[in-house]
């Protein structure tokens, strides 16, 4: 630590350049790593603020809901199972919603899910009322929709149908396939869902998915018990939101690539330098430094050196959090900010080793006879 | 009482199909209090015998006795202690680390031990005054003329209380006036402090300080006897 630090008092500069870098590469990680629990949150948050541990799809349907039409009379039958604590049925839709009661009538893409109203599906209110069984024409929608001019009473027109709905609460977060979510009944869905004759597959009550309660559900076991099921965990039906996987995976890579690129441009960086020090490492050696002592200089250097210019990083990108646009999908979840940011500090620590390997050969006789 | 024991010590390079012998039965005695020099061209050996004087290199044949220890005897990993502990190098071009203060080269030799304590920084200015560096202590190498980075190299062998101080060309950068006060200096504290000392060089004007003298000739070593008589 002692010659870590005194090094990057002295050589200010030098160590500035590669620092700069290393706050860049961390400002980037940690924007996409916001871009990608954005994009996340937009794609999923509904089904994510689900208190539900697992999820029954129609076999065949790879954990999509917009795949997958099963009976909501499984429900009863489905309870009844061992582990099972709770089950309730949900359907989703995406369609265009206009409001009625304004005049400029401006259009908004929207999800619409049906679900049992008191069920443990539907999200809290924080302003207004919540769903009741027998008032169909009430619905509670995120309350992203205000931007766009809704607020409670409004009346909205389904693009396309004769269904009406009148907004009677607001919930928050709540989002599904990248349009805000509004929670109607499950009756009210379905009306709108399979209004086409045939649209339900002959399938009576239909429901795109039941959720299900219980973390010691055995769901292979379960599944079998049923025909024509499956049963998935929560997080695997998340994967199967369309485009979910292909956002996140694109996501994922460009953090990998940059947490590789961080780990080699540290530690080509402090490689070069210690080729460079060679012969001052060699005097040390001479004097008497063991190889594990130069170790953690090196080592703490690079750690110094990558903490720092971490913190500043986050700092930074909370700041650009400040001047994005509000309605772009950027959200950021501190958990995650730290655990990239460890994650950088780690990697970046193991760049130095390739310069800690070199230092343990460097001969100490290279102080000795040399005649400059 | 003797410090330094060399017993017939040979160092063999392989070049090649060929040998070259850098040192050929080398033997020498260097007691507690006095200051040696070894003089001869280059490369006659010097640096070869001043590297496994330092337990720097093993000797091919032969015994070295630092202290009452055989170094042939001693692991590797002790060799770096026996470095930190018993023996002070100064080198040719003082070789100082750049980004450290005067005063901090000298406590560096102490951290590489593990602590640094009050009396260690004491003796580090102590030291330091007594080599006419009393001014300098916050400056760095690069502030430095030649004359006060040898001083300061000087300061930094003798920091560690070793028991020998070995030289490297001390002088090799430096102008006569210089060179001269360095070389007298390292005599002094030498005496002073009752250690011994080996000094290599390939100057001859510096040798009026030395007790003995040396002369290094195709591995070979032995007494100058028109310096010591």
């Amino acid at each position: 630590m002692f010659l870590a630090i005194k090094e990057l008092k002295h050589s200010k500069l030098r160590f500035l350049l590669i620092g700069v870098i290393t706050i860049l590469i961390a400002w980037l990680v940690l924007i996409l790593c916001g871009l990608g629990n954005g994009l996340t949150t937009l794609s999923a948050a509904t089904i994510k603020n689900m208190d539900a541990d697992y999820v029954v799809f129609e076999e065949e349907s790879r954990a999509s809901m917009s795949r997958s039409v099963i009976s909501e009379s499984l429900v009863d039958e489905i309870k009844q199972q061992a582990n099972v604590e709770d089950a309730a049925p949900v359907g989703a839709t995406s369609t265009t919603v206009i409001n009625e009661s304004s005049t400029d009538g401006k259009k908004v893409d929207v999800s619409i899910l049906g679900i049992i109203p008191g069920s443990f599906l539907e999200p809290q209110v924080v302003e207004g009322d919540s769903l009741k069984e027998g008032k169909p024409l009430e619905v509670i929608a995120n309350d992203s929709l205000k931007k766009e001019g809704y607020k409670i009473g409004d009346t909205l027109e389904i693009e396309g149908s004769l269904e009406k709905m009148k907004i009677v609460g607001f919930v928050t977060n709540e989002t599904y396939n990248h349009l805000p979510s509004i929670f109607t009944t499950l009756d009210k869905w379905q009306a709108i869902q399979f209004a086409a004759p045939g649209s339900d597959k002959g399938i009576e009550k239909p429901v795109n998915a039941i959720m299900l309660q219980g973390e010691n559900i055995d769901a292979e076991q379960l599944s079998k018990q049923f025909d024509n099921i499956e049963i998935v965990t929560k997080a695997k039906a998340i994967q199967g939101m369309p485009g979910f996987k292909e956002e996140n995976g694109t996501i994922m890579m460009m953090l990998g690539f940059l947490l590789v690129i961080s780990a080699f441009v540290l530690g080509v960086f402090f490689y070069v330098l210690t080729l460079q020090k060679s012969n001052q490492f060699g005097i040390l050696k001479a004097i008497g430094a063991s190889n594990r002592f130069l170790a953690k200089t090196i080592v703490s250097q690079v750690f110094l050196l990558s903490l720092i210019s971490v913190v500043i990083g986050i700092l930074l990108t909370y700041l650009t959090a400040l001047i994005l646009p509000e309605d772009m999908p950027f959200s950021l979840d501190i958990k995650l900010v730290v655990l990239y940011s460890i994650l950088l500090v780690i990697i970046s620590t193991l760049g130095s080793l390739a310069s800690v390997r070199r230092v343990t050969k460097i001969d100490p006789l290279l102080a000795i006879g040399r005649v400059e | 009482m003797a410090i330094l024991e060399f017993n017939n010590v040979s160092k063999i390079y392989q070049q090649g199909e060929n040998e070259v012998h850098a040192l050929q039965d080398v033997s020498l005695t260097v007691e507690q209090g006095e200051f040696i020099a070894v003089i001869g061209p280059s490369g006659s050996g010097k640096s070869t015998f001043l590297s496994i004087a330092g337990a720097l290199l093993h000797p091919t044949k032969g015994d070295v006795i630092l202290n009452g220890k055989n170094l042939n005897s001693i692991k590797p990993k002790d060799l770096i202690n026996l470095r930190l502990h018993e023996i002070g190098f100064i080198f040719q071009t003082s070789n100082l680390i750049p980004y450290l203060n005067v005063l901090d080269q000298l406590l560096v030799v102490k951290r590489l031990d593990g602590k640094e304590t009050k009396e260690d920084k004491q003796f580090a200015v102590q030291l330091l005054q007594e080599l006419g560096l009393g001014e300098k202590l916050k400056k760095f190498p690069e502030q430095l003329s030649g004359g006060e980075r040898q001083r300061t190299a000087i300061a930094r062998a003798f920091m560690n209380d070793p028991s020998i101080i070995l030289a490297d060309e001390p002088t090799a950068s430096l102008d006569s006036k210089r060179a001269f006060e360095v070389v007298q200096l390292i005599a002094k504290e030498t005496k002073t402090r009752n250690k011994a000392a080996i000094m290599v060089t390939h100057d001859e004007r510096m040798l009026e300080f030395c007790d003995k003298v040396y002369r290094m000739e195709d591995g070979r070593l032995k007494l100058d006897e028109s310096f010591n008589s």
